[in-house]
């Protein structure tokens, strides 16, 4: 009942000898290269459509209740409005540095952007690994110890924090740690990443930070946390009924290392494959979350452009999001491949 | 591995942990101890809308607009009481007998706060820099368009020449630039130019405060300008920090994290009742909402564009229609009672230009059926009234998607209409597909709204036939005007407003407009709504209102109310953020390194363990 199916091939254990098949392995590379290379490009070419579909005349936006000078509104609607197929030429030859400005903030797209990923790479980042080390250890024990209270406590916990709404999760961490409810003092900030007048770079920056950071990552790692433990725990319940654990066992082995040098690396497979797409997704930010914490992130920043629309923004952001999930995808395939041979063949 | 090593492991991974925790406590001890000087007085101000641009020629936002009045003066300001236009950079100001040109003379001794000087020769390069500019004109344009030249004969006198009369040279909101700092910004880089705070020196500035700081999505930090012409302000810093919901604003004033939250929802207002050292203020604004109609839209040549329903043309039905809205239910309803019904486009907030009709309409369905009937409207089978050419009163209403107080406002507009004959089709859409099918005339009403400015040309050209649409290069492109009323009798009084420089006589004029505009019914405006603001009451005080006594108290126009500030002589030891930031940060490493090496532990006796077998 693996909730992210592994290759549907009876489990072997790992071939020994793994240099030899260098062939087939350095043809399933450039097979997987070439497959991601051949996604982005269709989604460099969607990306271009997909924002041209949009309702709205950014021009008439731009100049609604201001009285703009005829010239710049012609230059403006020569930049906004040229023929599509001029537009696409353009789009073309540099696809991730638009020509025009950001609308909203009449500077380069990368200056608005580049920003805004420090932040959601802390947040998102953070949580995610926070919550792949814990999710693991719990998916593992909970399987390990199936039935038990351990494992009927974890489950439980988990799939209640799973279901949460992580807006309302954030919220309620919001009134009671940070503004102080139950005779509790409110111990955190109420949003943002510093405090004014801080320099981010000494130590009590660092640390004004990471106190800004704590409800917000804890809120992000409880709600991914239950995805990985309860793929951990399914997938090792999977394999604990397999023959070759009881061969470990015979041979001597204990319980502890059965698990952990036997049963755990074969029952990665699946977590693998959720930790490399969910990494793809970090970069995306966290818009629910980044919105109850008020923190400057890609996340909120895509919410920003969207109102507007603000196009050469928007664009930018969604291919730079595109090609971090074909790009996390990559990687968890070769990586897989390293770890499971079988799906090089 | 020898049982040395093992006990070694754990033991580097507690004393990097100790080692961590003290350098952080260190770095406490070591930034408190090198901070002598007495507390900082920080007042705090909660937004939900980000500056969108430092650069007083790009940006547009409100918040953008209080950063460009906090740090760049203007000639002539708008007095906190009633908007009565007070010296500014300029102590007086007249007319030429010819009425060719505008002599300002300038405070002497002005100092930019880099010391430099601040003459007239800098206001003479910001008008030349608009006039002769492009891209500069996008933001100032309308101030400008009917001076021609400015000089600086002397460092106290500016003259601005016109090529007519115009009242507008009064009440002029262009931000009075330092000419040493923005000569070196040409035209082509002024267009992406950030005027941002660089190398943690405040920009160059001669208002109360400077922009010293800016993360953007997060805060803006303001330092009080020392060479401020009227003093340097009592608050040291002024920080505009950003929530991005209206929940957290709240949240946060009631933590003290911020002094005064500005623009909050009327849920969140609610909320605050009652708490402890809060109070909230419902304050008058300039702005208003209305259902707009399709006066009959057509291109500034008169030719027609679009598809709006011809019924509409009949002003009679208009006014029926008005009589059918129930302002004083809308504002309760949709607004939480914070605001009052609408009727002329100048908001009473602006006491002397305000005209109240004589023949104010007012919620009455009797009046409006009547009115139908007798304009021909016959109800027909279906609850539906019929005009004279048989076609059913059925209309396509807008409503902004992204605007929860519009959608909730069709909805109410819709049943008022049903109920005295009149259908309607609502469709809710962005505010930007609107603002397109507005321009190409494709619609028969919609609801929205406008914030007025205290200078009244500008609303009142939206209503201009030179405001409807116009054709460019075989695109048609909008103009100012969503209704596309049309009315030579109103343009002749705009024409004449616009160049009386006479302030009664054109008060008049523009009382005049706002009538012709009631009897005509382009708009039926639904509402003025308030501003609903709340702020802690014990930390600092001298708030001034502008208008007196109910209107804003932060974001108005002027800074009256930054400059009078003062901490309250018990409240100064502000809450200091690094204390608590230091445990909170020390305590969130503590949670990781503990984590860490939790895992290092085990990996450690694992290891061993291993070895063993």
């Amino acid at each position: 009942m693996a909730l992210i199916g592994a290759p549907d091939v009876a489990p072997t254990p790992p071939a020994p000898g793994r240099g030899r098949v260098l062939g087939p392995g350095a043809r399933f590379t450039v097979s997987r290269l070439l497959s991601s290379l051949g996604t982005l490009v269709f989604v460099i070419l969607f990306n271009f459509f997909l924002f041209r579909l949009l309702p709205g005349d950014p021009v008439a936006l731009y100049t609604r209740g201001r009285d703009v000078d005829p010239e710049i509104r012609r230059q403006m609607q020569a930049r906004f409005n040229a023929p599509i197929a001029e537009q696409f030429v353009q789009y073309l030859k540099n696809p991730f540095v638009p020509e025009l400005p950001s609308q909203q903030f009449s500077i380069p797209v990368w200056d608005v952007i580049v920003p805004r990923i420090g932040p959601t790479l802390l947040l998102v980042g953070t949580a995610t690994v926070l919550a792949t080390v814990l999710g693991v250890w719990l998916g593992v024990r909970s399987a390990w110890k199936r039935g038990e209270r351990f494992d009927r406590v974890a489950t439980t916990t988990t799939l209640v924090l799973y279901s949460m709404p992580e807006f309302w999760f954030g919220m309620i961490l919001l009134i009671v740690f940070s503004v102080g409810a139950f005779g509790l003092p409110g111990i955190f900030p109420v949003g943002g990443l510093s405090s004014p007048g801080v320099d981010v770079g000494t130590f009590a920056g660092l640390a004004d930070v990471a106190w800004h950071l704590v409800l917000p990552v804890f809120t992000l790692t409880v709600i991914y946390l239950a995805e990985y433990a309860l793929v951990m725990r399914a997938s090792l319940i999977d394999e604990m009924g397999q023959d070759y654990l009881q061969t470990a066992r015979a041979k001597g082995l204990r319980d502890a290392d059965v698990r952990r040098r036997h049963a755990v690396p074969n029952a990665m497979l699946p977590t693998t494959t959720l930790i490399f797409l969910n990494l793809g997704f970090v970069i995306g930010g966290a818009i629910t979350i980044e919105y109850v914490f008020s923190l400057p992130g890609l996340g909120s920043l895509t919410v920003q452009a969207l109102r507007g629309p603000d196009i050469p923004l928007l664009q930018t952001l969604f291919l730079l999001f595109s090609a971090a999930v074909i790009l996390a995808n990559l990687v968890a395939d070769l990586l897989y491949a390293r770890l499971d041979p079988r799906v090089r063949t | 591995m020898t049982p040395l090593s093992r006990s070694r492991g754990p033991a580097r991974v507690v004393a990097a942990i100790a080692t961590v925790v003290g350098l952080l406590v260190l770095s406490t001890g070591l930034s408190s101890a090198a901070d002598p000087p007495p507390p900082k007085s920080t007042f705090t101000v909660g937004v939900v809308q980000d500056v969108d641009s430092l650069n007083p020629f790009i940006g547009i936002t409100v918040a953008a607009y209080e950063m460009f009045q906090m740090v760049y003066p203007t000639l002539t300001e708008w007095d906190a009481k009633n908007f009565a236009v007070v010296p500014g950079l300029a102590e007086s100001w007249k007319e030429s007998p010819d009425k060719t040109y505008w002599t300002y003379k300038m405070r002497p001794g002005l100092k930019w706060s880099d010391d430099v000087p601040l003459t007239a020769k800098d206001a003479a390069y910001t008008f030349n820099r608009i006039i002769n500019g492009t891209f500069e004109k996008t933001n100032f344009g309308n101030y400008v368009s009917n001076i021609t030249k400015a000089e600086a004969p002397d460092d106290t006198t500016l003259i601005l020449h016109v090529d007519k009369p115009t009242p507008i040279m009064q009440t002029l909101v262009v931000y009075i630039l330092p000419e040493h700092v923005y000569s070196k910004i040409d035209e082509t880089a002024i267009q992406s130019y950030g005027n941002e705070p660089q190398g943690g020196k405040p920009i160059v500035g001669a208002g109360p405060y400077l922009v010293a700081e800016r993360q953007v999505g997060q805060f803006t930090r303001l330092v009080s300008n020392p060479n401020f012409y009227r003093g340097k302000p009592a608050v040291d810093e002024i920080v505009f920090k950003n929530y991005a919901n209206p929940d957290a604003l709240g949240q946060a004033l009631k933590k003290g994290e911020i002094d005064y939250a500005n623009d909050l929802q009327p849920n969140v207002f609610d909320s605050l009742a009652d708490v402890p050292n809060i109070e909230r203020k419902s304050q008058l604004y300039s702005g208003f909402n209305e259902l707009a109609f399709n006066t009959g839209a057509a291109l500034v040549d008169g030719k027609p564009i679009g598809d709006g329903n011809p019924l509409l043309k009949d002003k009679r039905l208009r006014e029926a229609i008005g009589w059918s809205l129930d302002g004083k239910t809308l504002t309760d309803k949709v607004l939480g009672g914070h605001g009052s019904p609408g009727s002329t486009i100048i908001p009473p907030m602006f006491e002397s230009l305000h005209l109240t009709p004589a023949n104010q309409a007012s919620y009455d369905p009797a009046k409006a059926r009547q009115l139908l009937d007798a304009a021909g409207y016959r109800m027909g089978p279906d609850g539906v009234r019929r005009a004279e050419n048989g076609a059913r009163l059925d209309f396509r209403l807008f409503g902004r998607s992204d605007n929860p107080f519009s959608k909730r406002s069709v909805e109410y507009i819709k049943r008022y209409l049903a109920d005295v004959g009149i259908a309607t089709t609502v469709t809710l859409i962005s505010e930007d597909a609107l603002t397109e099918k507005i321009g190409q005339g494709e619609f028969d009403m919609f609801e929205w709204g406008w914030v007025v400015e205290p200078d009244p040309n500008y609303q009142l050209s939206t209503f201009t036939c030179d405001s409807r649409s116009y054709e460019d290069g075989g695109n048609v492109l909008a103009g100012l005007s969503d209704s596309f009323y049309c009315n030579p009798e109103y343009d002749k009084l705009f024409e004449a407003q616009g160049s009386e420089t006479d302030v009664a006589k054109r008060t008049e004029i523009v009382k005049q407009m706002q009538q012709i505009l009631y009897d005509d019914w382009p708009y039926a405006l639904t509402y003025y709504y308030d501003n609903l603001v709340a702020y802690r009451t014990d930390k600092f005080e001298g708030f001034i209102p502008q208008p007196d006594p109910n209107g804003s108290y932060l974001f108005q126009y002027g800074t009256w109310s930054y400059e009078n500030l003062k901490p309250i002589a018990a409240g100064t030891e502000q809450s200091s953020g690094p204390s608590p930031a230091l445990i909170g940060g020390i305590a969130a490493a503590v949670v990781v390194l503990g984590g860490l090496a939790f895992v290092l532990l085990r990996r450690r006796r694992a290891g061993v363990a291993d070895d063993r077998e």
